[in-house]
């Protein structure tokens, strides 16, 4: 092998040594950072929405003016459900209830922003992730438009661009530019009842709590979204059981916690393989020369 | 150099004027079809041309790269059959299964980039990296298989056109590939059952269930077993040989080791679960459940295992299509029939997801089928090197 050779091949070995070193740093902050937010009392400081669905009249002020923040087609058009020209919509469910005015309770629905969230973990280029902030943002210009967050979200949340040869997903930020410019989220800011309530996720859970202890007759003393999948920045509270309101009934661990457990397995397993058929090739080699003899 | 292409020269009017030519004009117009299709769906996007909406946006293609991953799975089991546990008596039927794992893998990339919303970024996790994710796994995994499928292969070109220094290239090197072939294999086969996983609030709970990995593992030596068989019957047909019924037989007997275990992990889970009150056959699900494992691993298990019906002759040829079908559907079920989305809504595929897919699958035949004629798949001089 002539000199001018190795030191080329000396370089690449350093330069890709140095690039997969330095992949590793990143990925290892990004982690400590993620794990930081999601389960350590960081998410207690993390921003969160509190939407009160007893004090919601189902005036749809927030569902239009997040179309206008994230402009959306059709601004003026209510939305009747979540897709990519929608991040947010208020759902109406007819509630026999006891109580008088419980003959429709209005929904508004939107991305949880999940402290564990299950999209971002799927994500096959990590275009998805929980900022130490609270949103769960996503990186248009990662994405390779494979779905699987759509399939990861226990709340049927992530939508596609059908309609778009090049499609992308859409979901809700929570308004991450208008957060970067110390502004509440858009839906927060046009809500005119109190129904929604921006803040630090501790003392969203404070108040709820507060809520329901002062007005156990109003209040299903149960706050949506406190343990749910992992808890969620998304808090909600309800005069009827969340259940017969479209919630789904989640258990209280974190989405992706079996499939991440599993995944971390992943060096151990391409070792013991690796190993285990070496042997047994050079086990059955010997055999198989043996019995030619 | 010379002889190479008067072998080439020679081999091509051989089949195109042999007798399957009826079957290989309709393999070629399918591909056509197969081409048109793919390219509507290109230019006018998912919307128009897929039954895929946010409820289902998974559909027929998803289900069959799952299912030609699976099946593909001849390639890493019979390399291993060969080259690790050197069992001499299976090397005819090596080569033929491996050629057919190299096209279902080329087929589940060509799927792969009908089925992206951003076809044009199909590299992109090369650059940004989710070691959480089973699916940025699992696209590592399928690059570097298939590279690794088409160094297993190489030889028989090269062998073809008599270059012979990297033929021996290739033998020398040929325990390490296998391994790392069957390494890369175990991961990214598991790993599609983690894929589920991150679902067990879509999947119904016969499928659901943390054994996911070891199970699709397990499947796809099964269904490598029978594709082996398959892959090798049709190849001696093609080739116009003779068939070694201790081949035959040597394969249907892998099948039916593994299919035991599959059963008996199978069926272990749903006890050990608490879940068997949920095969009670008045459930849809159940039935689905029953059609998947009874047709699919119980049948053809009873048929290698009852003497009378093992040398039954239509025996060889049904145990190892049933147990296809049996691992497909269970692909097919996970990803469609035993799921429902949060949000309602059905799927049913649009006839232009149809026309593709079975256009890569007919290009995939054609293509094996001239493997099998101008590639050294039999009568290797230089394969009893290793
Ligand atoms: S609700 Fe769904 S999309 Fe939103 S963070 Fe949670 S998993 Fe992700
Ligand atoms: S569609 Fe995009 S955001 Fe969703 S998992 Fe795939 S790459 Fe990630
Ligand atoms: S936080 Fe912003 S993007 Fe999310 S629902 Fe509210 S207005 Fe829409």
């Amino acid at each position: 092998m002539s000199a001018p050779f190795s030191c080329h091949r000396r370089r690449f070995l350093q330069w890709v040594g140095g690039a997969l070193v330095w992949l590793g740093l990143e990925r290892l902050a990004t982690d400590r950072r993620v794990a930081a937010a999601t389960r350590g009392p960081e998410s207690d400081y993390a921003w969160a929405v509190l939407v009160d669905l007893t004090r919601c009249t189902g005036c749809n002020r927030c569902a239009l003016a997040c179309k206008t923040a994230n402009r959306l087609p059709n601004p003026e058009q209510v939305p009747t459900g979540l897709d990519s020209g929608a991040y947010s919509f208020v759902a109406e469910y007819k509630v026999a209830g006891d109580s008088a005015d419980a003959a429709s309770v209005f929904v508004k629905r939107q991305c949880m922003h999940c402290l564990h969230p299950a999209c971002a973990s799927a994500c096959t280029v990590g275009a998805l992730r929980k900022t130490a902030e609270g949103p769960v943002v996503y990186d248009a210009a990662k994405c390779i438009g494979c779905r699987y967050c759509q399939y990861a979200c226990p709340f049927g949340v992530p939508t596609y661009d059908w309609q778009n040869p090049l499609g992308l997903i859409h979901k809700c930020e929570l308004c991450r530019e208008r957060l970067a410019e110390n502004e509440k989220p858009a839906c927060v800011d046009a809500c005119p009842t109190g129904a929604l309530q921006f803040g630090r996720r501790r003392d969203l859970l404070r108040q709820a709590r507060a809520r329901i202890r002062s007005n156990p007759d109003r209040y299903v003393a149960h706050i949506y979204g406190e343990h749910e999948a992992g808890g969620t920045s998304v808090l909600y509270l309800s005069s009827v059981p969340f259940a017969d309101l479209g919630f789904p009934a989640l258990p209280d661990a974190a989405v992706p916690e079996v499939a991440e457990a599993v995944m971390k397995q992943t060096p151990t397993v391409a070792f013991t393989v690796a190993t285990l058929a070496t042997a047994l090739h050079f086990v059955m080699k010997r055999r198989t020369a043996a019995n030619h003899h | 150099m010379i002889t190479a292409m008067t072998t080439l020269r020679r081999a091509v009017p051989a089949f195109l004027f042999g007798r399957d030519w009826p079957l290989l004009v309709s393999l070629a117009f399918l591909t056509l079809l197969g081409v048109l299709a793919g390219l509507a769906r290109l230019v006018l996007g998912l919307g128009p041309t897929t039954g895929l909406s946010d409820a289902y946006p998974w559909g027929l293609w998803i289900g069959f790269d799952f299912l030609l991953i699976a099946l593909s799975g001849a390639g890493f089991t019979m390399a291993a059959v060969g080259h690790i546990l050197h069992i001499h008596s299976l090397h005819e039927a090596v080569r033929p299964a491996i050629l057919t794992g190299l096209m279902g893998y080329v087929s589940v990339l060509l799927l792969l980039v009908l089925d992206l919303g951003r076809p044009d970024r199909f590299y992109h996790f090369i650059l940004f990296w989710n070691v959480h994710s089973p699916l940025f796994e699992i696209s590592w995994c399928v690059l570097l298989y298939t590279t690794v499928l088409l160094i297993e292969t190489s030889p028989y070109l090269c062998e073809r056109l008599g270059w012979t220094r990297p033929v021996r290239w290739f033998f020398k090197l040929i325990t390490p590939i296998t391994v790392i072939g069957v390494t890369l294999s175990t991961l990214h086969q598991s790993t599609l059952g983690t894929l589920y996983l991150n679902m067990p609030h879509r999947l119904h709970p016969l499928w659901y269930t943390p054994l996911l990995p070891p199970l699709f593992y397990v499947s796809s030596i099964l269904a490598g077993f029978a594709v082996g068989l398959l892959s090798y019957r049709a190849a001696v047909r093609v080739a116009g040989r003779r068939e070694k019924p201790e081949v035959v037989a040597g394969l249907a007997k892998g099948m039916a080791i593994v299919g035991a275990f599959y059963l008996a992990l199978r069926v272990g889970e749903v006890v050990v679960a608490g879940k068997w009150p949920l095969l009670r056959p008045d459930q849809a699900m159940a039935r689905l459940w029953w059609a998947e494992v009874g047709l699919g691993v119980i049948v053809p298990l009873l048929l290698w295992l009852w003497p009378r019906w093992r040398r039954w002759p239509l025996t060889t040829w049904l145990a190892p299509l049933l147990v296809i079908f049996g691992v497909g559907a269970n692909r097919f079920n996970a990803t469609w029939f035993a799921q429902t989305p949060p949000q309602g809504g059905t799927y049913w595929p649009h006839p232009l997801e149809w026309f593709s897919t079975l256009g890569i699958l007919a290009a995939a035949a054609l293509a094996w089928y001239v493997g099998i004629r101008l590639l050294v798949i039999f009568d290797s001089k230089t394969a009893h090197v290793s």
